[in-house]
């Protein structure tokens, strides 16, 4: 019982995440309202407002007043993006503009009807996948969206009101959401701001009222809207106490699990299901078992759509293969933890054979079985959508061959009657169904059957030229033949089918096999991604292009050479959204649908390896297994190339960890060659103690000297092994200054120091070393540069998380218009002191540029040179 | 007082026995790492100054022999100067770390203070100029009126005192004062330190801090 207690970490990781997630990007404000009318734009537009007087950046990315005064007199003293023009079939349509948005980067944005459908040619498919991309740019955007609009809600919403809803947003982008605000009026109220017109103006008024505005129906759809945001703010607080680790409310380790079929009901299961296990706030998955048979088309089509709305309500899709539907269902169940399957209520009881949920319920064991009754909607206007592609004509159908088949049977059958008998004309027809099973699918053998059985008693059976059957064993005949042909038709071609499709199976695994092989075991890398590009090529009938990512993660600005088609400058577009939002995109998925080729990315658990292209010019549509072979050939490809970079990964470490121990045996030689001798001169120097001979004074200049000279050499060496590497630890800047200041040596004796400090100096999280080392050289070049006794400054600004060090002298100041120069390597300004190196500053900036920090050099106005390093560091004050 | 030099540069020790002759110190000499060993081991002396770069061996590794069976005081001697190289040293037992060229007279002192170290471990109290740490009563005086300390400041200034004129290294005080603490505890030293150089200040004790690898405590 203790476990139940337990907050369950994954959860309470995810939630961190999510959270994580939230931090980076934008913040989405979703305005809610039962219908439209109710005021949504309205309060979007005075929330808007309010920030703009807070100071923030607002911009009106889209906003349909429909003609409504109120709201347009918020518009007034707001900034209007304007809207982008696209051309489609002769109209000026106008769009919302997201690359302006992008550009001008506001604080906030106001979108207008989340469920918009975009025009054909803008970016997205969809308004919402605009408002995403917004989001994942860090900009918070305001907008609105009525609750029929929502997809888990579409059925419902049919069942309701009788309408059906074209335009859709996911519940996902609802769970992105970091606040939903419900839009709530009475029904009576709304009613009468009709009557006023203050919803719809003119005609549209009256059609509407007549229609949707039904007190009926708006008192539902207020129910609806209630109840949805209940729910939100239900699981926000269930987030909230997770987070929170409070022992309560952890009932359920539920895990819900539909089986779908490629029937028409399935997106309406797929959004029970959704429903269901966000009342139980659970995970859910969608299995798909591929059986024996191949799909046609439609089915096809049906299922992909089934399928891709799961993944876009945010349940994890399992497709499996198994002859027996209903245990290879129980067997992911139990792998996966199952608590509930939910399948479909058949539609036609089945009297000869057990129904799946049945079975289901034979075999569950302790899992529950769910039965829903499920819904077919939306798909009048699917159908139709999907009816030019599953129409064919008579004769490639195959049902044409067999009406011809079967007459020429009849034909030659008829001549040789005369020595044969009637009844072998029977057998003579069998053998023909049969062999069409071999050629034809099942609906031409059937009705071949049927045909055979009809000629044969019509051309043969006495009395000829009738359908009348004289004899008693005649009939009895007849009957049995009619059964055996058809079952004989039936079996024969559905044991074709199911060899078919086990051929192609085994055509896409051995392709796969191929594809990795040829890429993973090629002695050169590049001729095994092109062998594993024309294998896919061969198999899909396609061209293809691959596209992988520079070292630095950026894409290059041409194909891998492997590629066999070269994507277009348009399709470049579609290559970089791919690679950076993860998805697929471009033909024949919901991303710029308009391109020629449709992108894949190449990602692996760990990183995103690049883009693979395919163009398939004979197609109209996409299948599901066709999706399913390119999705696998893009993961083998992401796998072996990260493997490739991997390798390279390990073989650069290895040149610079051989370079580091070059570089340290070289400093260590040089080293100890030149500095043994300066400590011997330093140590007799010393030995020789105070001593007014000049000889001894010039020696002891002298050695300074070169023990800089030495110093900066070893520096600049180590600096230019790019080798260096920041030692990140919390240092005190005091230390810093003074470490720096005996660093800088003798010269800044001979000066007064001012310091101006803050009064509370936090500290720092830097490199220590390094900044020491940067300061002290800018602070010998301001002594070594300015008069004996001159007074230097130094100053310290924080402004988090800028730090500002500067260093000003009280000298003649920089040669104007070399500011700059004064960093380069060996510059030595007009008329500066013999015994400089000129490499003191060059160091100074190396070292601060290695701590992603920068050095500027000016003159200060009131005289003198200003030094002042900007560094961005992290404090604690 | 006996000194070893391990240094493989007859200038060097040329030079450095006149320095310690001059203090009064009998001084040794070997020219490879081995000899030094065996020196060592032979003449037990009181301090050893020991070069890194010896032609026979790395002088790291010598130090590390010789931890094995002594504790005599070693002061590094070296023209390496990057960190890692020193907190190395630091961590196979040295006890101090100067870099060539080096000024004598802070070489001195520096031999002086490890030395010092060496001889009072199990008085009853620490005495560094006005400051005056009483051990049992954990009482800490500065020019005879008693400053208050955290006991995290105590622990941390008795730690430096102890060592006084010596490096201590960053890791080591960080494991002897905040030893098992949750956190980034050398954030915690940094401000800690802070502390105590204010109420230490005017008093001619001053905490140092040695960039990358600890704080000595000076007094001038």
């Amino acid at each position: 019982m203790e476990e139940e207690h337990r907050p369950d970490p994954d959860a309470i990781l995810a939630e961190l995440q999510r959270e994580e997630v939230q931090r980076k990007s934008g913040k989405l404000f979703i305005f809610l309202g039962m219908c439209p009318g109710v005021g949504k734009t309205y309060a979007m537009l005075r929330g808007g407002r309010h920030k703009q007087d807070e100071g923030l950046r607002v911009l009106v990315g889209i906003v349909e007043t429909h003609g409504r005064l109120e709201t347009s007199a918020l518009i007034d003293g707001m900034t209007v993006l304007p809207r982008q023009k696209v051309e489609h079939r002769g109209f000026t349509l106008e769009e919302f503009d997201l690359d302006a948005v992008l550009r001008v980067r506001p604080d906030l944005v106001l979108v207008d009807e989340l469920a918009h459908t975009n025009a054909p040619g803008s970016r997205h498919a969809k308004r919402y996948q605009d408002v995403l991309e917004l989001l994942d740019a860090g900009i918070d955007v305001y907008t609105t969206v009525n609750v029929q609009h929502i997809e888990s809600q579409v059925d419902i919403v049919q069942q309701i009101t009788g309408v059906a809803v074209h335009e859709t947003v996911p519940d996902s982008i609802l769970d992105r959401a970091h606040e939903i605000q419900l839009i709530d009026l009475g029904v009576e109220d709304l009613l009468e701001r009709m009557a006023e017109g203050k919803v719809y103006m003119g005609e549209r008024a009256v059609a509407a009222a007549a229609g949707f505005f039904k007190e009926d129906n708006l008192t539902a759809l207020r129910e609806m809207a209630l109840r949805f945001t209940a729910e939100q703010v239900d699981r926000d607080l269930e987030d909230i106490r997770r987070a929170k680790r409070v022992n309560s409310a952890w009932k359920t380790n539920a895990r819900l699990m539909l089986a779908v079929s490629p029937s028409p009901y399935g997106e309406s299961l797929v959004r029970w299901t959704r429903r269901a296990a966000t009342r139980l706030n659970c995970p859910w998955l969608v299995v798909w078992v591929e059986g024996s048979s191949s799909l046609d088309p439609a089915s096809q089509e049906r299922l992909s759509h089934s399928l891709g709305l799961a993944r876009k309500l945010g349940g994890e899709v399992v497709s499996v293969t198994g002859y027996n539907i209903s245990e290879a269902l129980l067997q992911v169940a139990q792998d996966r933890n199952v608590t509930q399957i939910i399948v479909g209520k058949p539609e036609r009881p089945c009297f000869w054979r057990r129904s799946l949920a049945d079975q289901l319920i034979g075999g569950s064991g302790n899992i529950d079985v769910c039965v829903v009754r499920p819904t077919a909607n939306n798909e009048r206007s699917r159908s139709r959508e999907t009816e030019p592609a599953a129409k064919t004509t008579i004769f490639n159908s195959g049902y044409g061959s067999a009406l011809l088949f079967t007459f020429s049977i009849t034909l030659v059958c008829w001549f040789l009657l005369s020595l044969t008998g009637y009844s072998f004309v029977a057998l003579v027809y069998l053998m023909g169904v049969v062999l069409a099973a071999l050629k034809l699918s099942r609906g031409p053998v059937l009705l071949m059957a049927a045909a055979s059985a009809i000629a044969w008693d019509f051309f043969f059976i006495p009395p000829e030229f009738t359908f009348h059957i004289e004899k008693i064993e005649d009939m009895f005949m007849f009957g049995m033949f009619f059964v055996v042909a058809i079952s004989m038709g039936s079996l024969t071609s559905r044991l074709r089918q199911r060899e078919l499709a086990e051929r192609q199976r085994q055509r896409h695994t051995a392709a796969l096999l191929r594809v990795t092989q040829s890429a993973a075991l090629a002695a050169e890398p590049a001729k095994g991604f092109a062998d594993a590009l024309r294998t896919m090529d061969e198999l899909l009938q396609s061209s293809t292009a691959l596209i992988v990512r520079e070292n630095d993660r950026s894409l290059p600005k041409a194909p891998h050479p492997a590629s066999t088609f070269q994507p277009s400058e348009k399709e470049w577009g579609v290559v970089s959204w791919c690679y950076v939002n993860k998805q697929s995109a471009g033909r024949f998925t919901d991303t710029l649908p308009q391109s020629e080729s449709t992108w894949f990315p190449l990602q692996t658990a760990t990183s995103m390896m690049g883009v693979l292209g395919v163009y398939l010019p004979h197609k109209s549509t996409i299948d599901f297994n066709t999706r399913q072979t390119i999705e696998g050939f893009a993961l083998q490809l992401a796998l072996v190339l990260e493997k490739e970079h991997f390798i390279m990964a390990v073989r650069h470490a290895e040149v610079i960890s051989q370079s580091e121990k070059l570089q340290r045996t070289l400093l260590d030689s040089v080293s100890h060659e030149l500095k043994t001798p300066l400590a011997v001169i330093q140590a007799s120097l010393e030995g020789l103690g105070k001593s007014n001979d000049p000889y001894v004074d010039e020696i002891r200049t002298a050695h300074r000297r070169l023990q800089r000279v030495v110093d900066s050499l070893l520096q600049m060496s180590r600096l230019e092994s790019e080798l260096l590497q920041a030692q990140l630890d919390w240092c005190d800047l005091r230390d810093v200054i003074s470490s720096a200041r005996e660093a800088a040596g003798p010269p800044l004796d001979d000066h007064p120091i001012k310091l101006n400090l803050p009064s509370e100096v936090p500290l720092i999280r830097f490199d220590h070393v390094l900044l020491t080392q940067a300061l002290a050289n800018i602070l010998h070049n301001a002594a070594v540069y300015t008069p004996k006794g001159s007074l230097i400054e130094i100053g310290v600004a924080f402004a988090t998380p800028k730090l500002r060090i500067s260093v000003r002298d009280h000298g003649p100041g920089l040669p104007p218009g070399e500011e700059q120069k004064v960093f380069g390597k060996f510059y030595r300004s007009a008329g500066s002191p013999a015994g400089g190196t000129g490499l003191g500053l060059a160091i100074a900036r190396g070292f601060l540029r290695a701590l992603k920090g920068e050095v500027y050099a000016s003159n200060h106005p009131d005289g003198g040179a200003e030094f002042v390093v900007e560094l961005n560091t992290e404090t604690i004050p | 007082m006996t000194a070893l030099i391990i240094d493989d540069e007859v200038q060097i020790r040329r030079l450095l026995r006149m320095a310690l002759e001059a203090k009064g110190a009998k001084v040794h000499e070997a020219e490879t790492g081995q000899m030094g060993l065996q020196e060592a081991a032979f003449i037990r002396p009181d301090v050893i100054l020991l070069d890194l770069g010896l032609p026979d061996m790395d002088g790291l590794t010598v130090l590390q022999r010789l931890r094995e069976w002594s504790d005599v005081p070693v002061l590094i001697l070296s023209v390496r100067e990057q960190e890692n190289v020193k907190v190395a040293a630091f961590e196979s037992g040295a006890d101090d770390y100067v870099t060539k060229p080096f000024g004598t007279a802070e070489l001195l002192a520096r031999l002086h203070a490890i030395q010092r170290r060496q001889k009072g471990s199990d008085a009853p109290e620490c005495i560094v100029g006005p400051l005056r740490i009483e051990f049992v009563h954990h009482e800490v005086t500065l020019n005879g009126e008693i400053l208050k300390l955290t006991p995290t400041e105590y622990a941390l200034l008795k730690l430096l005192a102890c060592n006084v004129g010596k490096i201590v290294m960053q890791k080591q005080i960080l494991k002897e004062v905040w030893a098992g603490q949750a956190g980034d505890p050398s954030h915690s030293l940094r401000v800690h330190v802070n502390h105590l150089r204010n109420k230490l200040a005017d008093s001619g004790i001053e905490i140092r801090n040695e960039p990358g690898i600890g704080y000595r405590l000076a007094y001038s």
